[in-house]
This record gives structure tokens, C-alpha cells and sequence, in this order.
């Protein structure tokens, strides 16, 4: 696990919880406790109402994919051995949209609309990865 | 909001291509050598200097900051220097920077360059540099975005809602190309595609093929301009700026609700026309430059030029292309030129300039009195769009 050479997100204070609750294999939701609003990406003040008052609620983690692409080549070395993957844009059930990678399929078979369901990607001790998979029926 | 009347006076610039051996600073000195003297001016008249920020070249970056270009050109009537970093969208800050030292009295006449040469860079640099600017590091990189990758996103939901084909979509790099084939600054001049052409080149980002992605070009352009009165003393072909309308939509393409960009160019469109008091179907010529085959479709329907949807078609039918009723881009977009990093929309000023002075060669557009110029920047993080004619109004 400590020889991942792909790029680690670079957390800030404020969106360190996010990256715990995927560490425990949990999404979270930023929210607003002023005005209500659901936030993605985190951030230290809400860009609705600048309060700073924030908080957190637990995803569902499901949602339905707005776009998608299969990356064939053009990418840095150290995503070669990925090739190919699916980028896509998850709307998710609860009213953000999240950019993330679609696995566990194959990429011929990723429609916009469809059903996905996170699942977290340990990618080192420290740090795990939301990603998507189709939802089986 | 008052116009700021300005006027481009002068153009200059080298083709696009690979020349590693050639410095950047021999580009400077061609490119702003020969807009200087196309305007009929002295070197000594020159009385500001707003530079595109060459992104990619951090070294050249702070020589060009750090006020050199006026002190290598021997500009003895320089009153002040600056950098303008907007990535795609830095030439429209640089002339509306212009405009406000000209407004204001700091400079009567304002040179603006942009120069990038990629091809000195390591291949894997000038990936990883494409591959983090103007993507999130925390929310977007880790997953292995790119620029293409984001640009592919939009392109999938573009198609997918307007019902655009993929052969509508490679025959926008065939209309883009067939400008560039006429034009001896670029580096595709003489070579058009077919659409089987762009079809069956490598796959890059699912539904973008190898053909309607940017390739990387070494380049370089400046421009003098000045006031709407003191232009008309200096040259018999002045461009006049007569419209704009900006709007910021959001850094990452993720947060944007407006998703392929269509609202964010309609509202522009239609602010920039309203300012120059015309309507599209006034417009002779429009100088499209967003980097990807989609915003050319985009841009059209939010002209209004095409209903939603219908561009794809609309571009196949080659209405945009040499000859067609409606020219667009025409020296071919950044896919048709080159893509020259963070000045890259400086050749959309440049033609659209040569357009209206009468000077475009095989590209001249008859009777071409107005022309529409758009630029973005980043991963289309806001839209720009400026209005230009022959006379001033």
C-alpha cells in the first residue's frame, strides 16, 4: 500500500473530516447549519452564506452519473498502468455533484444515467479514495 | 458601464510550429517589431507593455513580469509594464488592462505580446503541467483528470442532450481544419482532414479522438492598439472595439450547473452585441476560440445562429467553413493552429483584426465590417466576449 504514486489529495483543515469519514469508509456531506445548504466541495465557510457554522451529514452513497469518459492515453506515467479508466460527474442522491472514477466494469458499459454506488478505495494507510460502481440489479 | 473605447492599430506574429532552438525572446522581438511597424508607429511611442503570462514557462514568466520586454526593445517612452495571467482568457484581460491605462491617460498606445515556445520542455512536464492547470489537486487530479478528460465530460453530455453524432462533431475539426489550410501562420497550413480522418485517429478521452484534441504548438503574437481618436491618425485601417460581456461561471467544471457553457456565452453574446448596438445577423465574421470542437457548436446556438442542438449539423452542411454563409474561426480554433499555452486566444485578436483591416488572405471574409471574438480560460472558468468594426459607434 505505501508504493501508490498517483497524486493524493492535498487536504485542507476544513476538509480534513471529509477525508476521515472515507478513511472509515463513510461519505460525508458538508452542510450548512445557518442556511441549510448541501456543499461540495467542502470549504471552511459556506459559499451560500458565509457562515461557519458547518457541519456534516452521512451520504447514502448512491447517485446517478451526469457525464463520463473513458481516458485512453495522454495521461502522466504514473496513471499508465490505470489505462483505461472511466472519469465521470456523479449527481448524488442528496444534491451534489461529485468528479470521481466508475470501476469495477467495464468502461463500454458506463451510460449517462446510470445507478452507481460508492466504494472506497484504501489507497494508503492514510488516505482512501470514494469511487463509483454501477449498482447491480 | 461606458465603453473604453479602444482600437487595435497593428498586428504581429509567427507561424505556428516547433522551433526549439529558437529563444522566446527572438519571437518578442519579431512579433512586436512587426506589430509596431504595421501600425506606422515608433518604438518610442509605445507607452505601455501588457504581456500574456507564458504560463507554462515560469523562468520567461518572471523575466517578462519583472518589466524586460520595454528594456530589450529600447521602448525610451515607456510609462509602465505588467503581466496578465487568465490563462486562455489572459489576451482579453491584457486589452481590457489597455484600455484602462488608455481611458485614464497612463500610456496613448499599449503593446501587447504573448510568446510560448513548449517544445523546449520535457514531454512528461508539458503532460503533468496540462494535467494539474486549472484542476482541483484535492477533488479532481487524484482521479486522473486532464484537461482533454474534463473537456471529454462536457463533450459527452453535449452530445447526449443535443443529439449530436459523432461524425457532426469530427466534422467541426474538418470546418476548423479547412481555415487552417489556408493559413500560412499555422502549423496545419495546407493540410486539411477528412471526417474519416478525424474518426479513425487514436481514441484519447471517450468521445474525443486524437484529431479534436489541441496539439501543442511553439508561437507567439502582439498587437498594438490605442484610442478610438488617436487610431484614426495613425492608420486608414483601425479596429474598433465596440461591445463586451463577461461572465465568471466556476473554476472546476464540476460545480457548474450551466454544464457544456451554452448560458454563460448567450448571456455575453447578447451583452456584447447590445453594447455595439447590432444583432448577430450583423456579424460578418465569428472568431470562435475555446480550444475543443464542442464550444464551436456551443457558441453558435448561443449566438443564436443555430437553435439549441442543431449546430452539429448546421457545421457539417459547411456553412462555417470557407465560403459558407456563416465563417467561423477562421484560422481554425486553437485545434487548427496549434494550441500556444496561456496566449493561445492572442491569433483570434490578431485575425479578427486582419479581418476587419482587409489583410486575411485566402481567409478574407467579403465585406467584413463586424466581427465577434470569444476567449476563456482555465477549464472554461469564465466567458469573454467582444464585439470589433470597421468604423466607431
Amino acid at each position: 500500500m505505501n508504493d501508490y504514486r498517483k497524486p493524493i489529495p492535498q487536504i485542507q483543515p476544513w476538509s480534513a473530516p471529509f477525508w476521515e469519514g472515507t478513511k472509515k469508509h463513510e461519505l460525508l456531506i458538508q452542510e450548512c447549519a445557518e442556511c441549510g445548504a448541501r456543499i461540495f466541495y467542502p470549504r471552511k465557510y459556506c459559499p451560500e452564506c458565509w457562515s461557519s457554522n458547518m457541519g456534516w451529514s452521512r451520504a447514502r452513497g448512491r447517485g446517478r452519473i451526469y457525464s463520463h469518459t473513458t481516458t485512453m492515453t495522454g495521461v502522466e506515467t504514473k496513471f499508465l498502468e490505470d489505462l483505461p479508466f472511466v472519469l465521470a460527474i456523479i449527481d448524488l442522491d442528496e444534491g451534489v455533484r461529485m468528479t470521481g472514477n466508475v470501476v469495477d466494469c467495464d468502461p463500454d458499459d458506463v451510460s449517462i444515467g446510470m445507478e452507481v454506488e460508492v466504494v472506497f478505495d484504501d489507497v494508503t494507510s492514510e488516505i482512501t479514495l470514494p469511487k463509483w460502481r454501477p449498482v447491480k440489479k | 458601464m461606458g465603453k473604453g473605447k479602444l482600437a487595435i492599430v497593428g498586428v504581429g506574429e509567427v507561424p505556428t510550429g516547433r522551433y526549439p532552438d529558437r529563444a522566446p525572446w527572438d519571437i518578442i522581438y519579431e512579433t512586436c517589431m512587426q506589430a509596431v511597424r504595421a501600425a506606422g508607429l515608433d518604438k518610442n511611442d509605445i507607452e505601455g507593455v501588457i504581456s500574456v503570462n507564458p504560463m507554462a514557462q515560469a523562468r520567461l514568466s518572471s523575466e517578462i513580469g519583472f518589466g524586460k520586454i520595454p528594456e530589450e526593445l529600447g521602448l525610451k517612452g515607456c510609462n509602465d509594464v505588467c503581466i496578465c495571467n487568465a490563462g486562455g482568457a489572459s489576451t482579453a484581460n491584457c486589452l481590457r488592462l489597455a484600455e484602462q491605462w488608455i481611458d485614464s491617460g497612463i500610456a496613448k498606445t499599449v503593446l501587447i505580446p504573448h510568446v510560448t515556445v513548449h517544445s523546449v520542455l520535457p514531454p512528461d512536464d508539458l503532460i503533468a503541467f496540462f494535467a494539474t492547470a486549472g484542476m482541483d489537486l484535492q477533488w479532481e487530479y487524484p482521479f486522473g483528470t486532464t484537461y482533454n478528460g474534463i473537456v471529454a465530460l462536457m463533450s459527452q453530455r453535449y452530445m447526449y442532450e443535443t443529439g449530436t453524432t459523432a461524425e457532426e462533431m469530427a466534422s467541426v475539426v474538418v470546418a476548423l481544419r479547412r481555415w487552417a489550410a489556408l493559413d500560412p501562420n499555422s502549423m496545419f497550413y495546407k493540410k486539411p482532414v477528412t471526417i474519416e480522418e478525424v474518426l479513425s485517429s487514436k481514441m484519447v478521452s471517450t468521445p474525443l479522438h486524437a484529431r479534436e484534441c489541441n496539439v501543442l504548438a511553439d508561437g507567439g503574437a502582439a498587437m498594438v492598439v490605442t484610442s478610438w481618436d488617436l487610431a484614426k491618425e495613425i492608420t486608414s485601417t483601425p479596429v474598433y472595439k465596440l461591445g463586451q460581456g463577461a461572465t465568471y461561471m466556476s473554476a472546476s467544471a464540476v460545480l457548474r450547473d450551466d454544464f457544456f457553457t451554452r448560458e454563460a456565452w448567450r448571456k455575453t453574446t447578447q451583452t456584447a452585441l447590445d453594447e455595439a448596438g447590432i444583432t448577430s445577423n450583423d456579424v460578418d465574421v465569428f472568431e470562435f476560440y475555446a480550444a475543443y470542437p464542442f464550444c464551436q457548436c456551443v457558441m453558435l446556438e448561443a449566438a443564436g445562429i443555430c437553435d439549441p442542438g442543431e449546430a452539429g449539423k448546421f457545421i457539417m452542411e459547411g456553412h462555417t467553413s470557407p465560403g459558407g454563409k456563416v465563417p467561423c474561426a477562421t484560422i481554425g480554433d486553437a485545434v487548427g493552429r496549434g494550441h500556444t499555452g496561456s496566449g493561445v486566444s492572442i491569433a483570434n485578436y490578431v485575425e479578427t483584426a486582419r479581418q476587419l483591416m482587409g489583410k486575411a488572405g485566402e481567409r478574407q471574409v467579403p465585406d467584413c465590417n463586424y466581427a465577434l471574438a470569444t476567449s476563456a480560460g482555465g477549464a472554461y472558468m469564465n466567458a469573454v466576449t467582444t464585439i470589433w468594426g470597421r468604423e466607431p459607434q
